[in-house]
């Protein structure tokens, strides 16, 4: 009895980390979210997403990072079942390989590009030497997909790979003793059973680049505004605490709905991060 | 046979396209970074040419000391958080699995929460809790923002661990005498070491790569390598950083390849069956992340042991600008003063402001541009300063006395540090005739070959310029015509720059652009074909100033420290390093040009920022919004 009550407290750090670190914070963002400049309660910050220039920023903010959620999810995707099937991954030099540029901070691998697509850049150099016609990429939203692309692949790979190489061979041999083509046991057997990967690479790659903001203004020469350009500034320059927290509110709902498909489809709770 | 034949063809064709598949996706993941290492060996800053092979970028970048403080702060950060959160993560899975299921399961989800959450939002909910409860943002505040998500890493590899364990053997080590600590260290954490080490290798590995939070939490002064870097590029080129990522990534590739060969060798050596609880891999590279970590935090003490000489005189506390003065005057000051300087640096005078308003931190000196000393002085953040210890204020240029006087009447509580106007740097070689008119910017024969200033108040200045109306106006209608004609103009424009301007241009990736004046000289130096010119409609003048914060413990050493920095040889010394000009009457042969020192004809036409007050700040970003969103 009072063993099990010491162990309880054991926990206690953690929730004391939990109350402090994450749901305190939530209740402050929330306080300055619903309340203006004097402390009175007003919806207006929160209303404010669905504005204007708010909502076109948002509106941004989802075409672009739905279409690079779209682009790693169907580069990756494939890369897991070569991985798989050729046996590569086993060895583990392949599967390295492809997560290592995730240990190289991300800031430095955009700045890359930078260095790539400027105008006086590289791969224009080398389109010049060839008589081709200049790359008009970089500052357009081309060139941030790009970067949300090359900075959170790593990200799709690894729990899709995961997913897959747990797939029991024999599943498969049996589908194909069967007489199951290849599409059959693609849409039967591998997709079903590496959605649980899917779906978490899905929110590691879209939620990082709905909420970014450090991409888009390296890559996009302060003409690609995102809603977090937008929150960024409300706390850096302009300083209206009350309509950054009321916008990052609106934020959270994408969040709540990411923990729902989470949920929904990763039961065992493994979250299948690494 | 035939069709056996096709067969093979088939599969080999499909096996190339395999190979490309791969070989493309490899490509695609490693072009841009064996584009830096390529960079990083590249003697000169081009970003296209090759100028010879040399190893000065490595030079500089292990004589940095921003960058050596800024790796010393990234690895002990992730190492305290990791190591901290795997301490509270273990014990947390301990307390949890004695809980009933739905109380588990309702702590699991709080868990998920920062795992979820988008960054930005845990970052400023953090950063906003410390300054409400009055904490002030400081290296213990970043770590506390990083034990908290790494936290819920560790969780997640050591809980399945847990649910995995054999309760009986635990309790049979009980039976047979065993302390419950004993029976723990013996029983339990060798079957839950490997998620253990998972768990804090993921959390070191999350906490490294952290930007946005950090970038949110982190107090005055403290930059990890992610925040460094990201302001550094804001400025512009910097080889070192390409030198760095070439280090940071042969660091990565060697502690991942010695723990995965380290480990096979073990595997071969103890046969098939051994390690079947423990991964050494992850054991070795732990090790080597420890070691590496330990080996650079002691070379790093101790080589700061050394430079921090203490001053006999107590300390000074300076905030200002990064890379804002020439550092060997750092220590000249504290040689003839017997005062130890201890600098702190911020970036822009926004994230200055709620430091000193809210005494986060206590300074005795800081840097703060006219519009900011403004608003300080009508919030009563500044003292005054007293001129009877600061005689050298008879060196500061009359001319610039004036543009003090509208936003400090009477110059009582500043001294100009740097001073300069706006322009347009162009390329003689791209552009036929030289810009005169800041409405040359909207020519759309120079479509796609201008950059602007990426900040509301100079792109409005710009555009109020044009439009004959003041830069500081409040009209809401006169704003609205500002920010409609920055909006015609939008189509036109390269990109929006600030610091890194000056480099782009250099590279030749625009025609004309607008700089500050202090950095055309350097521009220059790298690039015969620019030119400056001030348009002939007027521009801002912008005067960086010393000054004094309220309450300020040392303002007898902030009085020797301005007065220190407006003699002529420091003067000169601080024109050499920044090129920005100093109004110093002293050195006034090597600052009397155009550029630098406008003409009285043009300087009649120009303004200083002043501050709006909230509700026309509020204004004006609104309309900056629609701006660029549109």
């Amino acid at each position: 009895m009072t063993n099990s009550v010491m162990k309880k407290l054991f926990s206690a750090p953690f929730v004391a980390f939990i109350l402090c670190g994450t749901l305190v914070p939530m209740g402050v963002i929330a306080w300055y979210g619903l309340t203006d400049r004097s402390g009175a309660f007003t919806v207006e910050n929160v209303a404010a997403m669905f504005g204007g220039d708010h909502a076109k920023a948002l509106g941004l903010s989802l075409a672009l990072s739905l279409i690079s959620t779209a682009i790693c999810l169907l580069l990756a995707f494939p890369l897991g079942l070569l991985l798989r099937d050729s046996g590569l991954g086993k060895k583990g030099f392949m599967v390295f390989l492809f997560i290592l540029p995730m240990w190289m901070n991300f800031l430095l691998r955009t700045m890359a590009w930078q260095v790539l697509l400027e105008k006086g850049g590289i791969l224009n150099t080398i389109l010049g030497a060839f008589g081709l016609p200049a790359l008009e990429m970089i500052n357009t939203p081309t060139a941030v997909v790009l970067g949300m692309v090359y900075d959170y692949l790593p990200f799709m790979v690894l729990p899709i790979y995961n997913a897959l190489s747990k797939i029991d061979s024999s599943l498969i041999e049996a589908a194909y003793d069967l007489g199951a083509s290849k599409s059959v046991v693609l849409r039967r057997i591998l997709i079903p059973l590496s959605v649980p990967g899917i779906v978490s690479g899905v929110t590691m790659v879209f939620v990082p680049s709905l909420t970014t903001f450090a991409i888009s203004n390296m890559l996009g020469g302060g003409k690609v505004n995102l809603i977090g350009n937008i929150i960024e500034q409300e706390f850096t320059s302009s300083s209206n605490w009350n309509l950054g927290s009321g916008l990052s509110l609106v934020m959270m709902i994408f969040i709540v709905i990411s923990m729902a498909l989470i949920e929904k489809f990763d039961r065992n709770g493994e979250g299948n991060l690494i | 046979m035939k069709k056996k034949r096709n067969d093979l063809k088939k599969s080999r064709a499909s096996r190339l396209g395999r190979g490309l598949y791969l070989g493309l996706i490899i490509l695609f993941l490693y072009l841009p970074i064996g584009t830096l290492m390529v960079l990083s060996f590249n003697s000169g800053k081009s970003m296209n040419a090759w100028q010879g092979f040399s190893l000065r970028w490595y030079q500089e970048m292990f004589q940095n000391q921003e960058i050596l403080d800024a790796l010393g702060n990234t690895l002990s950060i992730a190492l305290w958080s990791a190591t901290l959160a795997t301490i509270i993560g273990v014990l947390a899975c301990i307390g949890l699995n004695t809980m009933s299921e739905k109380r588990r399961s309702f702590f699991m989800g709080l868990n998920n929460i920062p795992l979820l959450n988008a960054d930005i939002v845990t970052g400023i909910s953090i950063m906003m809790s410390f300054l409400l409860f009055g904490i002030s943002l400081s290296y213990g505040t970043v770590l506390f923002a990083h034990i908290t998500f790494c936290i819920p890493y560790v969780i997640l590899s050591v809980m399945p661990k847990f649910r995995q364990l054999q309760n009986l053997t635990f309790e049979a080590a009980l039976d047979l005498g065993a302390s419950p600590v004993y029976a723990f260290f013996r029983i339990v954490l060798p079957d839950i070491m490997p998620g253990v080490m998972s768990g804090f290798l993921l959390a070191f590995t999350m906490s490294v790569d952290d930007f946005v939070i950090t970038h949110f939490t982190r107090g005055a002064g403290i930059n990890t390598l992610s925040t460094l870097i990201y302001s550094q590029v804001k400025v512009g080129i910097r080889p070192t950083l390409y030198a760095l990522s070439t280090v940071i990534f042969l660091t990565v590739l060697a502690v991942l390849v010695a723990s995965n060969l380290l480990s096979s060798a073990g595997k071969r050596r103890s046969g098939p069956s051994g390690g079947s609880g423990m991964t050494p891999k992850k054991m070795i590279a732990m090790a080597l992340i420890l070691a590496l970590c330990l080996g650079f935090t002691a070379k790093f003490t101790l080589s700061r042991g050394v430079s921090a000489a203490s001053g006999s005189r107590g300390e000074l506390y300076v905030y200002n600008f990064g890379d804002y003065i020439d550092p060997d005057l750092v220590s000249m000051f504290e040689e003839e003063t017997g005062y130890t300087v201890i600098m702190d640096y911020f970036d822009t005078n926004e994230e200055m402001y709620p430091v000193i308003r809210n005494h986060t931190a206590q300074y005795d000196v800081i840097c703060a541009s006219d519009y900011m000393i403004n608003k300080m002085i009508s919030e009563d953040l500044l003292d005054t300063i007293d001129f009877r210890y600061v005689p050298n204020i008879e060196n500061l240029q009359e001319n610039v006395r004036g543009f003090v006087e509208e936003f400090d009447p009477g110059m009582q509580h500043c001294v100009p540090h740097t001073w300069g106007t706006y322009g347009i740097l162009y390329n003689t070689a791209m552009v036929d005739e030289a810009p005169d008119s800041w409405s040359d910017l909207w020519d759309e024969k120079w479509s796609q070959q201008i950059m602007m200033p990426n900040s509301i108040r100079e792109c409005d200045m710009i555009a109020a310029k044009i439009l004959g109306y003041s830069m500081n106006t409040a009209q809401e209608s006169e704003l609205k015509e500002i920010t409609d004609l920055l909006i015609e103009q939008k189509p036109l424009v390269y990109s929006y720059a600030n610091d890194n301007a000056r480099d782009l241009m250099v590279g030749g990736s625009a025609a004309m652009a607008v700089i500050a004046s202090g950095d055309v000289l350097y521009a220059q130096e790298e690039n015969e074909d620019l030119d400056f010119v001030v348009p002939a409609e007027g521009t801002e003048v912008w005067t960086d100033c010393w000054a004094i914060p309220a309450g300020a413990a040392n303002k007898e050493g902030a009085q020797e420290w301005i007065n220190f920095m407006l003699r002529g040889d420091v003067a000169r010394m601080n024109f050499e390093y920044l090129t920005y000009a100093i109004p110093n009457t002293e050195i006034l042969d090597l600052t009397d040009n155009p550029i630098l020192n406008p003409s009285e004809e043009i300087l009649a036409r120009c303004e200083t920022l002043k501050n709006l007050g909230a509700e026309t700040d509020d204004m004006y970003s609104r309309y900056w919004k629609i701006f660029k969103s549109s």
